[in-house]
């Protein structure tokens, strides 16, 4: 019962977000702060990350390679696959959902305890339009510039570690990359990061718009964002791999 | 002027505001007061939208506000200024972006005309040349004034304070109250303070609502306030022994 309220205030909170901004001046200077805060500032984490999964997926493949009858290449071959389909759409963003999202919850969270929000309403401003549309529109716009920096990081990362640990050679790795790519997965991949760029804004958005209380309501909002953005995230990757990919 | 008109209010089944009727009067300080907890907040927030009435009418200069749909309150709420008890300044701006938000949301006014206007509100509040302070980087009572100086910004014709002198010493909470009376007469405004402190009453109390078990128990001016015999009056302003103190003399003086 408390879900479907949720879902539905959720429904309600998006129509008051997509609505047209006051001024659209002031909504490009916010936009571009949210790319920088939602996007930019998650480069560092996000070039980490894929640098050092993409090698030790290249490593755990070169070590289960025992079979004769598989090709060389075929480390190349499952790195490049494993990466563009699931590891870094899927996987950063999940990542991403945890950094993002408590961040933005507990942003939008404090603003609502410390009635900031409601100086907002008492001054006009529709406050879910001027606060989280530009969150939602920095995310569907960079999380996919975020992606593809990771899927290029993460086949170098493999690519690193597997000179550093001499399994092959870079033309044998490099023909594994390109053997049986499929244009069309990175569209998959891209299309995923976009649901779930705006469901982690969205929905951590919704936890820190309607919190009650104090700080510890705004942490305990901030934890339910990450957990359900995260739950989000692995409803919507079934299903859009259902849609996508299968049917 | 500011009406309301037979406000009731519940939370969860439980009734906070009952049947409240009173009038605000344009350009005097009007203030609400009562006890914690007996609904002096919620019918501020009433009257401003923040909370929906659950029967009654609010009317702004005849402008029924209850029953306007969304956009038609904004255009109300854009003449409304309100200083919260916890100020709500927003922390990631400076105290000039500040003032200048709700100028750059709602007005069309150069880059120039705003800095005058920013500029022109800092030294109302006695705060020149603090424009590029943080919120954080300003005491409780410079973030009071600064909140001040935001809500009459955009010049408008009412203006609500909740607990303006909350966290304040008596010094600066004489400065904050003397404030809100001056720029109440200077822009002739219908200013609204939410209150329980007895030096705010008897300093700026223009009109005074008492606010009790969520009813209108009884309004009066300043003067009035101090000679009622209501009971539930006479607990709340002589609450401490120094104005009961007080009580004691100007009742000698009388006989």
């Amino acid at each position: 019962m408390k879900l479907l309220q949720n879902i539905g205030k959720y429904t309600l909170m998006l129509t008051m977000v997509f609505t047209k901004p006051k001024k659209w001046k002031i909504f490009l200077s916010r936009l571009i702060n949210e790319l920088e805060n939602i996007g930019i500032s998650s480069l560092p984490i996000v070039a980490l990350m894929s640098t050092f999964i993409g090698g030790v997926i290249a490593l755990q493949t070169a070590s289960s390679m025992s079979n004769p009858l598989l090709p060389k290449y075929t480390v190349g071959y499952i790195t490049q696959s494993s990466t563009i389909l699931e590891f870094s759409p899927t996987i950063i963003s999940l990542i991403l959902a945890g950094k993002v999202g408590s961040n933005v919850a507990s942003e939008i969270g404090t603003m609502r305890v410390t009635e900031q929000i409601d100086a907002l309403e008492i001054m006009g401003v529709n406050s879910l339009n001027h606060l989280v549309l530009p969150k939602i529109i920095a995310a569907i716009l960079f999380f996919p510039v975020l992606i593809i920096f990771s899927m290029t990081l993460s086949m170098l990362g493999g690519w690193m570690a597997l000179m550093i640990t001499d399994l092959t050679t870079t033309e044998t790795y490099v023909l594994g990359l390109r053997a049986f790519f499929n244009p069309f997965h990175i569209t998959y991949a891209l299309t995923k990061t976009v649901v779930f760029g705006f469901l982690i804004v969205s929905v951590s958005s919704f936890y820190g718009y309607y919190v009650k209380g104090g700080s510890i309501n705004v942490g305990q909002a901030s934890t339910q964002a990450v957990v359900s953005s995260s739950v989000a995230i692995l409803v919507a990757n079934l299903i859009l791999t259902q849609l996508l990919l299968l049917s | 002027m500011i009406e309301v008109k037979n406000v009731m209010k519940s939370f969860n089944g439980q009734q906070v505001l009952s049947d409240i009727n009173h009038q605000f009067e344009t350009g005097k300080v009007n203030l609400i007061i009562g006890q914690s907890g007996q609904g002096k907040s919620v019918l501020a927030k009433c009257i401003v939208g923040l909370y929906e009435v659950d029967e009654g009418q609010i009317l702004f200069d005849g402008r029924n506000f209850t029953d306007m749909e969304r956009f038609e309150r904004s255009q109300i709420r854009e003449e409304i200024g309100m200083l919260f008890q916890g100020v709500a300044l927003f922390d990631s701006l400076t105290v000039e972006q500040n003032i200048m938000f709700p100028l750059t949301m709602f007005t069309n006014m150069t880059k120039g005309e705003m800095q005058k206007r920013v500029d022109f509100c800092l030294d109302r509040v006695n705060l020149s040349g603090r424009n590029k302070l943080f919120p954080a980087e300003c005491s409780g009572g410079m973030q009071k004034r600064i909140g001040i100086a935001r809500a009459i910004s955009m010049n408008p014709k009412y203006l609500f304070c909740d607990e303006p002198n909350s966290g304040l010493d008596p010094k600066t909470s004489i400065v904050i109250d003397g404030l809100i009376k001056d720029i109440t007469a200077e822009f002739n405004m219908t200013t609204v303070v939410i209150t329980h402190d007895m030096n705010s009453v008897i300093e700026i109390g223009q009109s005074i609502l008492f606010i009790h078990q969520g009813k209108k128990w009884w309004s009066g001016d300043k003067n009035s306030i101090l000679t009622t015999d209501n009971p539930e009056i006479l607990s709340f302003v002589y609450a401490s022994e120094f104005m009961k103190e007080i009580r004691s003399i100007m009742q000698e003086k009388r006989t």
